[in-house]
């Protein structure tokens, strides 16, 4: 993975230095909040409902084993031992003191972290595909790359005060897991007649109150291209965003009211101005940000999982590797995902015990390696399938072992009104409702990969929009409602879900999927079609019948 | 060469609209509308415009005369130039009255007399000088510049700060008590200045400045001055004295110095005075001079704005379209870009492309809410100056920039690319790209 030179390690401690002395003078009055306010959203600090949160960030959801150990560290020394992992990939503390922020965040910069860019109107973290670099269907490992957007945009002089939070992710696999159709932009790798590899460019996606799914903006932008033609997407954008209703600055608005067409027409204008310029990226710099992420040293192995045979000796374990592998690019390995999400528990959540033993796990079976996945669970890339079943183990004995990974309790959901001054509604503790109620193994390998997603306000923090089903905390007249969607998809096919009727109260939720699920077992035209497929073919209809009847 | 003696000083004030404009300024407006060696540009606007018909010159025709006076012949060899006949002048002075007047062509050097009642009624022996050096300056000097004074709107004085303490304040603009505006052009010259300027334009000497007298008034109380002297150390050798009077203001005082909260603009490391006014809607084109007239409205007027030969500058506001003036970039000596809100970012882009797409060089001013954290990102996208009203902000400028990042991950601003290197190579002195 990437690793700090002397130049990153002083850009950090400058910017470190730089918060102490704001925090100082915010603590000694000289500061209002209100002047504080922008100055510690560009450091991630975000006044909640109880408490300040602190957003870290972890590029492209890349970590190694000492990092996580220092974030366990802090949990359990500044907060009160858990830390949040979130879908942009980055893990928020919830109960850090003001004062001593400063201090985190030296902590942090002694293990090349920051917490830069993690709030405020600028661009944020670039988030990829978990398995980048360990994925089977990966056309190209898109974390060199993600490194260079992610030090072209840090302190952006240009672009630190956008219209709003402008997110960029990017995957170099054609089933999209980072979700690339929902950013404001979605970089997706491509390969030309010539073999020669470049990006598809995807610009206006989001959630949020108004969701919209990304458009293809260009089809193919070589690498040498890709900060050019990421600028003038930038630039077009800052000067002409709407700046006078936050709820329409996004970039999905201006794509929404200009229309594609002459946004790609001034982007376009722009790029062959910043083309071929200071921004050009030539391959030998490439090839040096490359070798950070040059594969480990793999050994040579032919071993393999027979499923069959684990799901008569094992079937537990055989669950484990059905579910929470995926398949890697080297015979002999595979990708672990660790589930944050047991049953009945906080989504997202990780105690700092846990950290250090995901953090063990890293350094002994994954080349120090550790990602975060943006549907918050963690994730060892690359473990040999012979020592799966210790690490198995191992997750067992600290309450990891979950073999959930993409079923219905492997829910992405925000942090709701426990936490968040924006939201309406509670999402965890509906999550954990459901979460209870689908626990039984049995039944969730009877329904198969099903994705929920919750949300408790409009600001979609938890995905609903992209959930299979989808379930929105709103409030009205002082009751937390909660609405379904149904048809969402994350995915390469993104879509986002419709609502089916009105909002009903939480005690009502975990009946309502229950409803929507039984009619999908009933009406699926075999094990083998999944939510989606079935909702395609026969509709909302039977679903909105079943919760709302025919009126 | 024609020599006049005390005439009747201009009776008529001409006043017009683009005077009172200029004067509406106020002096502390008037300073650093200049760069502080811009000798000729102080003298020219005074001239031509802030006091055209209205401004004289006192010269001394003393060490230094013949710069100040060699640049008012390339202006105006007409200007009246008042020159004090105190009667107690070297002979040499009086001799390079003449010399230097033909020399430069200068065609209305007035000579000033004392009031000959006043000479018999208080200084019968012509030693007064030696009793009460104050009254003899009062009687030769104060008495007869105040009355020729009468008729004009200001004056052109050739003093320096360097020249002694007193004068170490001085700025190219003051307000004298009686109303008057004072020009200083060489306010900020040094010796070595005077010197090449001399050298330059190859001007005669004063006949005693070969003989070491570097600041030469009149002979009883002028003294050569040894190397290393304050060149006017000299003058009044021995007595409490370092002026004769005429530049006094009411308190005894030469320039008081202006009051450091009325200096808003920080360029260059220091608040200075910002010489730049507001435009004020209405004002016709041919009239706009040291305003920012906004975009849109040069737009508009395009053709008469460029037509004019005022100094001129832009207001960029922020919704406004910098390519749309990317051809009259040269007629700006200004150009202000504008932060409505601290959330606004719209002027980076704006300062980007003026500064590095369209190669504006000028002064490049950041104005609206203008505050500290967000000035290492101004300078980076080209922002070389800051009008600045927050007090923090101010505060924290005067201590040095706060929050100053010196590294940075990518190009912008046209300086910041070292040849041979691209933008996600990251850079700053002393670090080298290193690998894996």
């Amino acid at each position: 993975m990437y690793r700090y030179d002397q130049f990153d390690a002083e850009f950090v401690a400058g910017r470190v230095a730089q918060f102490t002395d704001q925090v100082e003078r915010r603590i000694s009055g000289e500061l209002s909040e209100d002047q504080f306010r922008p100055l510690r959203l560009m450091n991630g600090l975000y006044l909640q409902l109880h408490a300040y949160m602190l957003r870290v960030a972890v590029p492209y959801g890349t970590m190694n084993s000492t990092q996580l150990r220092k974030l366990a560290h802090i949990a359990r020394t500044y907060d009160r031992g858990y830390g949040h992992f979130t879908t942009r990939q980055n893990i928020q503390f919830n109960w850090p003191r003001l004062d001593d922020v400063p201090q985190i965040l030296s902590e942090l910069a002694s293990v090349e972290m920051h917490a830069i860019q993690t709030s405020g109107n600028c661009i944020r973290n670039v988030t990829t595909d978990q398995f980048a670099g360990a994925a089977a269907d990966e056309i190209i490992d898109p974390r060199p790359v993600a490194e260079i957007i992610r030090q072209w945009s840090s302190l952006h002089p240009e672009f630190s005060f956008l219209p709003r939070k402008f997110k960029i992710a990017i995957t170099g696999a054609p089933n999209d897991r980072a979700a690339i159709k929902f950013h404001d932009i979605g970089l997706m790798a491509q390969q030309d007649e010539q073999g020669k590899v470049g990006w598809a460019v995807y610009v206006g996606g989001g959630m949020g109150r108004t969701p919209m799914v990304a458009k293809e903006i260009s089809p193919f932008v070589p690498h040498s291209d890709l900060l050019a033609y990421l600028e003038s997407i930038l630039r077009v954008y800052n000067r002409y965003g709407r700046r006078d209703n936050k709820y329409k600055a996004r970039i999905k608005i201006l794509v929404h009211e200009e229309g594609l067409a002459t946004l790609r027409e001034q982007v376009e204008s722009e790029f062959l101005q910043v083309r071929g310029g200071v921004l050009n990226l030539p391959d030998d710099e490439l090839s040096r940000i490359k070798a950070y992420f040059a594969p480990p040293a793999f050994k040579d192995s032919d071993a393999r999982f027979d499923l069959a045979a684990l799901k008569v000796s094992d079937p537990e374990f055989a669950r484990f590797v059905l579910h929470n592998t995926n398949q890697h690019a080297q015979a002999g390995y595979t990708s672990i995902t660790i589930s944050l999400k047991p049953v009945g528990g906080v989504p997202g959540d990780a105690t700092d015990a846990q950290m250090e033993v995901v953090a063990d796990l890293a350094q002994r079976f994954s080349f120090d390696e550790l990602r975060v996945s943006h549907e918050q669970n963690l994730v060892l890339p690359h473990v040999a399938i012979d020592d799966v079943r210790a690490v198995y183990e191992a997750l067992n004995g600290a309450g990891l072992g979950e073999a959930n990974v993409g079923q219905i309790t492997d829910m992405i959901v925000c942090p709701g009104l426990d936490y968040c001054a924006l939201a309406n509604a509670r999402s965890i503790p509906v999550a954990q409702e459901i979460s209870r109620r689908f626990g039984s193994a049995r039944r969730q390998e009877e329904i198969g990969d099903l994705k929920i997603k919750i949300s408790g306000c409009i600001n979609a923090c938890g995905h609903h929009h992209a959930g299979h089903i989808g379930i929105l905390g709103v409030e009205k007249r002082g009751t937390e409602l909660y609405q379904i969607t149904v048809g969402g998809n994350a995915g390469e096919n993104a879509a986002i879900g419709n609502i089916l009727g009105r909002g009903i109260v939480a005690e009502e939720v975990p009946d309502a999927i229950e409803q929507l699920v039984e009619i999908y077992l009933k009406a699926r035209s075999g094990a083998e079609e999944n939510f989606l497929g079935t909702l395609k073919r026969v509709g909302e209809a039977p679903f909105r019948e079943a919760l709302y009847g025919n009126d | 060469m024609e020599m006049i003696e005390q005439s009747d000083p201009i009776s008529a004030h001409q006043t017009n609209a683009g005077k009172d404009r200029l004067r509406a300024f106020g002096i502390i407006t008037l300073n650093s509308m200049f760069a502080q060696k811009d000798a000729s540009g102080v003298l020219r606007m005074a001239i031509e415009d802030l006091l055209a018909d209205e401004l004289a010159v006192v010269s001394s025709f003393g060490a230094d005369s013949a710069v100040l006076l060699h640049m008012v012949s390339k202006i105006d060899p007409n200007l009246p130039i008042l020159f004090l006949q105190t009667g107690r002048h070297f002979p040499q002075t009086l001799a390079y009255v003449k010399t230097l007047s033909k020399r430069l062509g200068l065609a209305n050097v007035r000579l000033l007399a004392p009031d000959s009642d006043e000479l018999v009624r208080f200084d019968p022996d012509e030693d007064l000088w030696k009793s009460d050096p104050n009254a003899c300056c009062h009687i030769r000097k104060i008495v007869p510049l105040d009355k020729a004074l009468g008729g004009f709107g200001g004056w052109v004085s050739g003093r320096k700060r360097y020249q002694t303490e007193e004068r170490g304040a001085l700025s190219h603009f003051e307000l004298t008590s009686d109303n008057r505006i004072k020009v200083n052009p060489l306010a900020y010259w040094e010796g070595a200045d005077i010197a090449a300027y001399k050298k330059t334009h190859d001007l005669p000497e004063h006949p005693l400045f070969a003989e070491g007298f570097a600041s030469i008034g009149c002979a009883p109380c002028t003294s050569a001055v040894t190397n290393g002297e304050n060149p006017r150390s000299g003058r009044w050798r021995g007595l409490n004295k370092a002026e004769c009077g005429i530049h006094f203001d009411v308190n005894r005082r030469i320039s008081p110095a202006m009051n450091k909260a009325e200096l808003t603009l920080f360029r260059d490391g220091e608040f200075v005075a910002d010489p730049w006014g507001k435009w004020v809607e209405g004002t016709a084109p041919v009239l706009a001079r040291y305003v920012h007239v906004p975009l849109v409205e040069f737009v508009v007027n395009r053709a008469a704005y460029l037509a004019s030969l005022h100094p001129l500058g832009l207001l960029v506001g922020a919704g406004d379209d910098v390519m749309e003036v990317a051809s009259d970039l040269g007629r700006f000596s200004s150009i202000a870009v504008e932060f409505p809100a601290f959330t606004d970012g719209r002027g980076y882009s704006s300062a980007r492309l003026l500064a590095e797409r369209l190669g504006y060089k000028g002064e490049l001013r950041a104005v609206g809410d203008v505050l500290a954290d967000q000035i290492p990102l101004m300078r980076r996208c080209g922002v070389n100056a800051f009008v600045v009203s927050h007090a923090a902000t101010r505060k924290a400028l005067e201590k040095g920039v706060p929050g100053r990042i010196d590294v940075f991950m990518q190009p912008a601003g046209g300086d910041e690319i070292p040849v041979g290197t691209r933008a996600f190579v990251r850079r700053a002195p002393n670090f080298t790209v290193s690998t894996p």
